[in-house]
Protein backbone atom coordinates (compact mmCIF):
# COMPACT_ATOMS: atom_id res chain seq x y z
CA UNK A 1 0.00 0.00 0.00
CA UNK A 2 2.41 2.76 -1.10
CA UNK A 3 0.88 4.87 -4.14
CA UNK A 4 -2.66 5.98 -3.59
CA UNK A 5 -5.26 5.55 -0.43
CA UNK A 6 -6.85 2.52 -1.64
CA UNK A 7 -4.65 0.16 -3.14
CA UNK A 8 -4.32 -3.17 -1.51
CA UNK A 9 -1.39 -5.08 -3.86
CA UNK A 10 -0.88 -8.15 -2.56
CA UNK A 11 -4.58 -8.94 -2.23
CA UNK A 12 -5.34 -8.19 -5.50
CA UNK A 13 -2.53 -10.57 -7.26
CA UNK A 14 -4.04 -13.28 -4.71
CA UNK A 15 -7.35 -12.51 -5.58
CA UNK A 16 -6.64 -12.35 -9.66
CA UNK A 17 -4.79 -16.20 -8.73
CA UNK A 18 -8.03 -17.78 -7.11
CA UNK A 19 -10.04 -16.55 -9.48
CA UNK A 20 -8.01 -17.39 -12.20
CA UNK A 21 -7.33 -21.28 -10.77
CA UNK A 22 -10.96 -22.29 -9.37
CA UNK A 23 -12.61 -20.77 -12.58
CA UNK A 24 -9.88 -23.76 -14.53
CA UNK A 25 -10.87 -26.00 -11.86
CA UNK A 26 -14.73 -25.87 -11.92
CA UNK A 27 -14.84 -25.61 -16.02
CA UNK A 28 -13.16 -29.01 -15.38
CA UNK A 29 -15.40 -30.27 -13.31
CA UNK A 30 -18.38 -29.12 -15.37
CA UNK A 31 -16.09 -30.66 -18.69
CA UNK A 32 -15.65 -34.45 -16.44
CA UNK A 33 -19.17 -34.23 -15.53
CA UNK A 34 -20.59 -33.08 -19.07
CA UNK A 35 -18.21 -36.03 -20.36
CA UNK A 36 -19.82 -38.86 -17.90
CA UNK A 37 -23.42 -37.51 -18.62
CA UNK A 38 -22.59 -38.19 -22.64
CA UNK A 39 -21.02 -41.40 -22.10
CA UNK A 40 -24.17 -42.64 -20.40
CA UNK A 41 -23.67 -42.27 -16.71
CA UNK A 42 -25.92 -40.66 -14.40
CA UNK A 43 -23.20 -38.15 -13.33
CA UNK A 44 -25.10 -34.54 -13.50
CA UNK A 45 -24.11 -34.41 -9.57
CA UNK A 46 -20.49 -34.00 -11.32
CA UNK A 47 -21.70 -31.21 -13.27
CA UNK A 48 -23.70 -29.80 -10.23
CA UNK A 49 -20.54 -29.83 -8.54
CA UNK A 50 -18.91 -27.62 -11.12
CA UNK A 51 -21.69 -25.34 -10.88
CA UNK A 52 -21.39 -25.43 -7.53
CA UNK A 53 -17.65 -24.67 -7.29
CA UNK A 54 -18.34 -21.67 -10.29
CA UNK A 55 -21.01 -19.90 -7.24
CA UNK A 56 -18.61 -20.14 -4.69
CA UNK A 57 -15.42 -18.43 -6.45
CA UNK A 58 -16.76 -14.96 -5.71
CA UNK A 59 -17.95 -16.09 -2.18
CA UNK A 60 -14.30 -17.22 -1.65
CA UNK A 61 -13.26 -13.94 -2.75
CA UNK A 62 -15.56 -12.22 -0.62
CA UNK A 63 -14.23 -14.30 2.39
CA UNK A 64 -10.38 -13.67 1.68
CA UNK A 65 -11.04 -9.58 1.59
CA UNK A 66 -12.51 -10.13 5.00
CA UNK A 67 -9.94 -12.18 5.84
CA UNK A 68 -7.32 -9.73 4.64
CA UNK A 69 -9.17 -6.44 6.24
CA UNK A 70 -9.80 -8.40 9.59
CA UNK A 71 -5.90 -8.91 9.88
CA UNK A 72 -4.99 -5.03 8.45
CA UNK A 73 -7.47 -4.34 11.28
CA UNK A 74 -9.38 -2.41 9.30
CA UNK A 75 -12.95 -2.89 11.33
CA UNK A 76 -14.69 -0.78 9.22
CA UNK A 77 -14.40 -2.45 5.96
CA UNK A 78 -14.64 -5.84 7.46
CA UNK A 79 -17.98 -4.84 8.86
CA UNK A 80 -18.60 -3.82 5.59
CA UNK A 81 -16.78 -7.12 3.70
CA UNK A 82 -19.17 -9.37 6.41
CA UNK A 83 -22.52 -7.53 5.69
CA UNK A 84 -22.15 -8.91 1.44
CA UNK A 85 -21.29 -12.38 2.87
CA UNK A 86 -24.46 -12.15 4.98
CA UNK A 87 -26.33 -10.95 2.27
CA UNK A 88 -25.53 -13.95 0.22
CA UNK A 89 -25.96 -16.56 3.08
CA UNK A 90 -29.39 -14.93 3.61
CA UNK A 91 -29.96 -15.48 -0.28
CA UNK A 92 -29.28 -19.34 0.56
CA UNK A 93 -31.23 -19.35 3.60
CA UNK A 94 -33.95 -17.70 2.29
CA UNK A 95 -34.09 -20.11 -1.13
CA UNK A 96 -33.23 -23.20 0.98
CA UNK A 97 -36.45 -22.45 3.28
CA UNK A 98 -38.70 -21.75 0.28
CA UNK A 99 -38.67 -25.00 -1.25
CA UNK B 1 -17.57 -7.58 -23.55
CA UNK B 2 -21.01 -9.14 -21.67
CA UNK B 3 -21.59 -12.24 -23.62
CA UNK B 4 -24.45 -13.33 -20.56
CA UNK B 5 -26.87 -10.92 -22.61
CA UNK B 6 -26.63 -13.18 -25.29
CA UNK B 7 -28.09 -16.38 -23.42
CA UNK B 8 -31.16 -16.02 -22.36
CA UNK B 9 -32.36 -14.77 -25.66
CA UNK B 10 -30.78 -17.72 -27.35
CA UNK B 11 -31.55 -20.41 -24.59
CA UNK B 12 -35.69 -19.51 -24.67
CA UNK B 13 -35.84 -18.75 -28.62
CA UNK B 14 -33.97 -21.54 -29.94
CA UNK B 15 -33.37 -23.80 -26.65
CA UNK B 16 -37.37 -24.03 -26.21
CA UNK B 17 -36.13 -23.60 -22.28
CA UNK B 18 -38.24 -21.93 -19.78
CA UNK B 19 -37.06 -18.33 -18.89
CA UNK B 20 -36.53 -19.22 -15.35
CA UNK B 21 -34.44 -22.21 -15.93
CA UNK B 22 -33.05 -19.78 -18.63
CA UNK B 23 -31.92 -16.47 -16.20
CA UNK B 24 -30.78 -19.20 -13.62
CA UNK B 25 -28.04 -21.03 -16.03
CA UNK B 26 -27.24 -17.66 -17.63
CA UNK B 27 -26.36 -16.19 -14.29
CA UNK B 28 -23.40 -19.14 -13.43
CA UNK B 29 -22.27 -18.08 -17.15
CA UNK B 30 -21.99 -14.34 -16.02
CA UNK B 31 -19.44 -15.68 -13.17
CA UNK B 32 -17.81 -17.95 -15.38
CA UNK B 33 -16.81 -15.39 -17.47
CA UNK B 34 -16.23 -12.68 -15.34
CA UNK B 35 -13.67 -14.59 -13.56
CA UNK B 36 -11.08 -14.75 -16.16
CA UNK B 37 -11.41 -11.06 -16.64
CA UNK B 38 -11.49 -9.73 -13.25
CA UNK B 39 -8.03 -11.53 -12.94
CA UNK B 40 -6.61 -9.63 -15.89
CA UNK B 41 -8.24 -6.50 -14.55
CA UNK B 42 -6.88 -7.19 -11.24
CA UNK B 43 -3.22 -7.96 -12.74
CA UNK B 44 -3.04 -4.37 -14.37
CA UNK B 45 -3.93 -3.16 -11.36
CA UNK B 46 -7.13 -1.16 -12.73
CA UNK B 47 -9.70 -2.60 -10.01
CA UNK B 48 -10.35 -0.93 -6.49
CA UNK B 49 -11.61 -3.05 -4.57
CA UNK B 50 -12.74 -0.95 -2.06
CA UNK B 51 -14.92 0.61 -4.11
CA UNK B 52 -16.15 -2.66 -5.39
CA UNK B 53 -17.09 -4.13 -1.59
CA UNK B 54 -18.75 -0.85 -0.48
CA UNK B 55 -21.14 -1.26 -3.88
CA UNK B 56 -21.60 -5.13 -3.19
CA UNK B 57 -23.57 -4.11 -0.50
CA UNK B 58 -25.83 -2.91 -2.98
CA UNK B 59 -25.74 -4.82 -5.85
CA UNK B 60 -26.10 -8.22 -3.70
CA UNK B 61 -29.47 -6.42 -1.41
CA UNK B 62 -30.76 -5.81 -5.15
CA UNK B 63 -29.69 -9.18 -6.93
CA UNK B 64 -31.44 -11.28 -4.03
CA UNK B 65 -34.97 -8.92 -4.51
CA UNK B 66 -34.01 -9.29 -8.10
CA UNK B 67 -34.57 -13.28 -7.90
CA UNK B 68 -37.63 -13.48 -5.54
CA UNK B 69 -39.43 -10.62 -7.17
CA UNK B 70 -38.75 -12.84 -10.54
CA UNK B 71 -40.91 -15.87 -9.11
CA UNK B 72 -43.76 -12.90 -8.70
CA UNK B 73 -43.32 -11.46 -12.12
CA UNK B 74 -44.87 -13.24 -15.15
CA UNK B 75 -42.64 -14.22 -18.33
CA UNK B 76 -43.73 -11.31 -20.62
CA UNK B 77 -43.04 -8.44 -18.51
CA UNK B 78 -39.61 -10.21 -18.04
CA UNK B 79 -39.49 -10.59 -21.80
CA UNK B 80 -40.44 -6.48 -22.36
CA UNK B 81 -37.38 -5.31 -19.62
CA UNK B 82 -35.40 -7.74 -21.88
CA UNK B 83 -36.10 -6.14 -24.66
CA UNK B 84 -35.29 -2.91 -22.97
CA UNK B 85 -32.19 -3.60 -21.76
CA UNK B 86 -30.92 -5.08 -24.92
CA UNK B 87 -31.91 -1.66 -26.56
CA UNK B 88 -30.40 -0.02 -24.20
CA UNK B 89 -27.07 -2.19 -24.61
CA UNK B 90 -27.77 -1.49 -28.64
CA UNK B 91 -27.56 2.23 -28.15
CA UNK B 92 -24.83 2.24 -25.74
CA UNK B 93 -22.32 0.31 -28.45
CA UNK B 94 -23.58 3.20 -31.28
CA UNK B 95 -22.24 5.91 -28.82
CA UNK B 96 -19.06 5.44 -27.65
CA UNK B 97 -17.98 6.06 -24.16
CA UNK B 98 -16.34 9.68 -24.31
CA UNK B 99 -16.05 11.41 -21.42
CA UNK B 100 -12.35 10.96 -20.92
CA UNK B 101 -11.42 14.51 -20.74
CA UNK B 102 -13.79 15.18 -17.17
CA UNK B 103 -13.94 18.24 -15.52
CA UNK B 104 -11.00 17.98 -13.36
CA UNK B 105 -11.94 17.25 -9.69
CA UNK B 106 -12.22 19.70 -7.19
CA UNK B 107 -8.61 18.75 -4.47
CA UNK B 108 -10.63 19.99 -1.72
CA UNK B 109 -13.43 18.01 -1.72
CA UNK B 110 -15.19 18.19 2.00
CA UNK B 111 -13.59 16.07 4.07
CA UNK B 112 -16.56 14.36 5.47
CA UNK B 113 -18.16 12.94 2.41
CA UNK B 114 -18.51 9.39 2.31
CA UNK B 115 -15.37 8.17 -0.26
CA UNK B 116 -13.05 10.29 2.08
CA UNK B 117 -14.30 8.59 5.23
CA UNK B 118 -14.11 5.08 3.47
CA UNK B 119 -10.48 6.03 1.57
CA UNK B 120 -11.63 5.41 -1.45
CA UNK B 121 -9.49 7.05 -4.11
CA UNK B 122 -7.06 5.90 -5.15
CA UNK B 123 -5.21 5.55 -8.52
CA UNK B 124 -3.86 3.80 -11.22
CA UNK B 125 -1.09 2.52 -13.36
CA UNK B 126 -1.86 4.39 -16.94
CA UNK B 127 0.10 2.97 -19.41
CA UNK B 128 0.80 5.97 -21.66
CA UNK B 129 1.65 8.23 -19.10
CA UNK B 130 3.96 5.73 -17.28
CA UNK B 131 3.26 6.68 -14.15
CA UNK B 132 0.15 6.58 -11.97
CA UNK B 133 -2.85 8.52 -12.36
CA UNK B 134 -4.67 9.82 -8.91
CA UNK B 135 -8.55 9.94 -8.76
CA UNK B 136 -10.83 10.90 -6.39
CA UNK B 137 -14.32 9.36 -6.03
CA UNK B 138 -17.97 11.47 -5.94
CA UNK B 139 -21.54 10.25 -4.94
CA UNK B 140 -21.13 7.66 -3.15
CA UNK B 141 -24.99 7.20 -1.67
CA UNK B 142 -26.19 7.93 -5.58
CA UNK B 143 -23.91 5.16 -6.68
CA UNK B 144 -25.39 2.63 -3.66
CA UNK B 145 -28.86 3.59 -5.31
CA UNK B 146 -27.77 2.85 -8.85
CA UNK B 147 -26.07 -0.33 -8.09
CA UNK B 148 -29.24 -1.77 -6.26
CA UNK B 149 -30.88 -1.32 -9.67
CA UNK B 150 -28.44 -2.76 -11.57
CA UNK B 151 -28.10 -5.77 -9.13
CA UNK B 152 -31.94 -6.59 -9.22
CA UNK B 153 -31.81 -6.37 -12.99
CA UNK B 154 -28.63 -8.84 -13.07
CA UNK B 155 -30.39 -11.53 -10.72
CA UNK B 156 -33.61 -10.32 -12.55
CA UNK B 157 -32.63 -11.28 -16.13
CA UNK B 158 -29.52 -13.21 -15.78
CA UNK B 159 -26.83 -10.78 -17.19
CA UNK B 160 -23.79 -9.43 -15.70
CA UNK B 161 -25.82 -5.90 -16.47
CA UNK B 162 -22.10 -4.07 -17.04
CA UNK B 163 -24.46 -2.42 -19.53
CA UNK B 164 -26.21 -0.79 -15.96
CA UNK B 165 -22.98 -0.77 -13.76
CA UNK B 166 -20.34 1.01 -15.70
CA UNK B 167 -22.30 4.09 -16.97
CA UNK B 168 -23.34 4.41 -12.83
CA UNK B 169 -19.68 4.37 -12.16
CA UNK B 170 -19.26 6.76 -14.86
CA UNK B 171 -21.34 9.39 -14.22
CA UNK B 172 -22.04 8.85 -10.30
CA UNK B 173 -18.60 8.65 -8.81
CA UNK B 174 -17.17 9.60 -11.76
CA UNK B 175 -14.54 7.40 -12.17
CA UNK B 176 -11.65 6.95 -14.65
CA UNK B 177 -13.38 4.79 -17.73
CA UNK B 178 -10.52 2.16 -16.99
CA UNK B 179 -11.27 2.10 -13.41
CA UNK B 180 -15.16 1.49 -13.76
CA UNK B 181 -15.05 -1.14 -16.40
CA UNK B 182 -12.15 -3.33 -14.36
CA UNK B 183 -14.39 -2.34 -10.78
CA UNK B 184 -17.62 -3.04 -12.80
CA UNK B 185 -16.07 -6.34 -13.88
CA UNK B 186 -15.34 -7.38 -10.41
CA UNK B 187 -18.32 -7.04 -8.92
CA UNK B 188 -20.35 -8.60 -11.52
CA UNK B 189 -18.87 -12.38 -9.72
CA UNK B 190 -20.06 -11.36 -6.21
CA UNK B 191 -23.41 -9.89 -7.71
CA UNK B 192 -24.05 -13.08 -9.59
CA UNK B 193 -22.81 -15.25 -6.85
CA UNK B 194 -25.69 -13.64 -4.71
CA UNK B 195 -28.26 -14.46 -6.97
CA UNK B 196 -26.95 -17.46 -8.24
CA UNK B 197 -26.76 -19.13 -4.57
CA UNK B 198 -30.55 -18.48 -4.07
CA UNK B 199 -31.74 -19.58 -7.72
CA UNK B 200 -29.14 -22.84 -6.97
CA UNK B 201 -30.80 -23.09 -2.90
CA UNK B 202 -34.32 -22.92 -5.07
CA UNK B 203 -33.66 -25.37 -7.33
CA UNK B 204 -33.79 -23.39 -10.14
CA UNK B 205 -30.40 -24.56 -11.41
CA UNK B 206 -30.59 -26.98 -13.85
CA UNK B 207 -26.95 -28.62 -14.39
CA UNK B 208 -27.84 -30.08 -17.82
CA UNK B 209 -28.46 -26.70 -18.89
CA UNK B 210 -26.45 -24.79 -16.94
CA UNK B 211 -23.00 -26.61 -17.25
CA UNK B 212 -22.83 -26.58 -20.91
CA UNK B 213 -23.71 -23.24 -21.23
CA UNK B 214 -21.12 -22.58 -18.92
CA UNK B 215 -18.29 -23.95 -20.53
CA UNK B 216 -19.35 -22.56 -24.07
CA UNK B 217 -19.22 -19.10 -22.69
CA UNK B 218 -15.77 -19.49 -21.11
CA UNK B 219 -14.68 -20.95 -24.26
CA UNK B 220 -16.82 -18.47 -25.89
CA UNK B 221 -14.89 -16.26 -24.04
CA UNK B 222 -11.24 -17.30 -25.12
CA UNK B 223 -11.79 -17.69 -28.63
CA UNK B 224 -13.72 -14.24 -28.21
CA UNK B 225 -10.81 -11.94 -27.03
CA UNK B 226 -8.98 -13.14 -30.42
CA UNK B 227 -11.58 -12.78 -32.45
CA UNK B 228 -11.96 -9.34 -31.24
CA UNK B 229 -8.43 -8.12 -31.53
CA UNK B 230 -8.26 -9.45 -35.58
CA UNK B 231 -11.48 -7.16 -36.86
CA UNK B 232 -11.74 -4.17 -37.23
CA UNK B 233 -13.71 -2.18 -34.48
CA UNK B 234 -16.22 -0.50 -36.20
CA UNK B 235 -17.65 -3.37 -38.28
CA UNK B 236 -17.53 -5.38 -35.05
CA UNK B 237 -19.26 -2.45 -33.58
CA UNK B 238 -22.10 -2.48 -36.12
CA UNK B 239 -22.39 -6.58 -35.91
CA UNK B 240 -23.37 -6.35 -32.56
CA UNK B 241 -25.52 -3.52 -32.73
CA UNK B 242 -28.16 -5.54 -35.23
CA UNK B 243 -27.44 -8.45 -33.22
CA UNK B 244 -28.83 -6.87 -30.07
CA UNK B 245 -31.83 -5.33 -31.75
CA UNK B 246 -32.42 -8.64 -33.76
CA UNK B 247 -32.68 -10.17 -30.16
CA UNK B 248 -34.82 -7.28 -28.79
CA UNK B 249 -37.27 -7.48 -31.67
CA UNK B 250 -37.26 -11.32 -30.49
CA UNK B 251 -37.77 -10.15 -27.15
CA UNK B 252 -40.73 -8.21 -27.86
CA UNK B 253 -42.38 -11.16 -29.94
CA UNK B 254 -41.90 -13.54 -26.73
CA UNK B 255 -43.85 -10.79 -24.36
CA UNK B 256 -47.07 -11.09 -26.65
CA UNK B 257 -46.60 -14.48 -27.21
CA UNK B 258 -45.31 -14.72 -30.46
CA UNK B 259 -42.60 -17.56 -30.73
CA UNK B 260 -40.42 -17.52 -34.21
CA UNK B 261 -37.66 -20.09 -33.41
CA UNK B 262 -39.30 -22.35 -32.45
CA UNK B 263 -42.57 -24.78 -33.26
CA UNK B 264 -45.16 -24.98 -30.17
Amino acid sequence: MNEGLGRHHKLESLLARVLDQGAWLASGVIAVGWTMVAGGWRASWVINSGVALFLLLPVLRVVIMLVVFLRERDYRFSAITALVLSIIVLGALLGIHMT
Amino acid sequence: MASGIFIVPVLVSFGGVGIRTAVAASIVSVIACSCGSAAAFLRAGLTNIRIAIVLETATTLGALTGVFLGGLLPPSVLFLLFAAILLLSARQMLVARQREAAPAAPLEADSADWATVLKLHSSYPEGSLGRPVHYRVHRVPLGLALMYGAGLISALLGIGSGVLKIPAMDTALRLPIKVSSATSNFMIGVTAAASGVAYFALGDINPLVAGPVAIGSVIGALLGARFLMAVSGERLRLFFVVVLLVLAVQMLLEAFGMHLGRRS
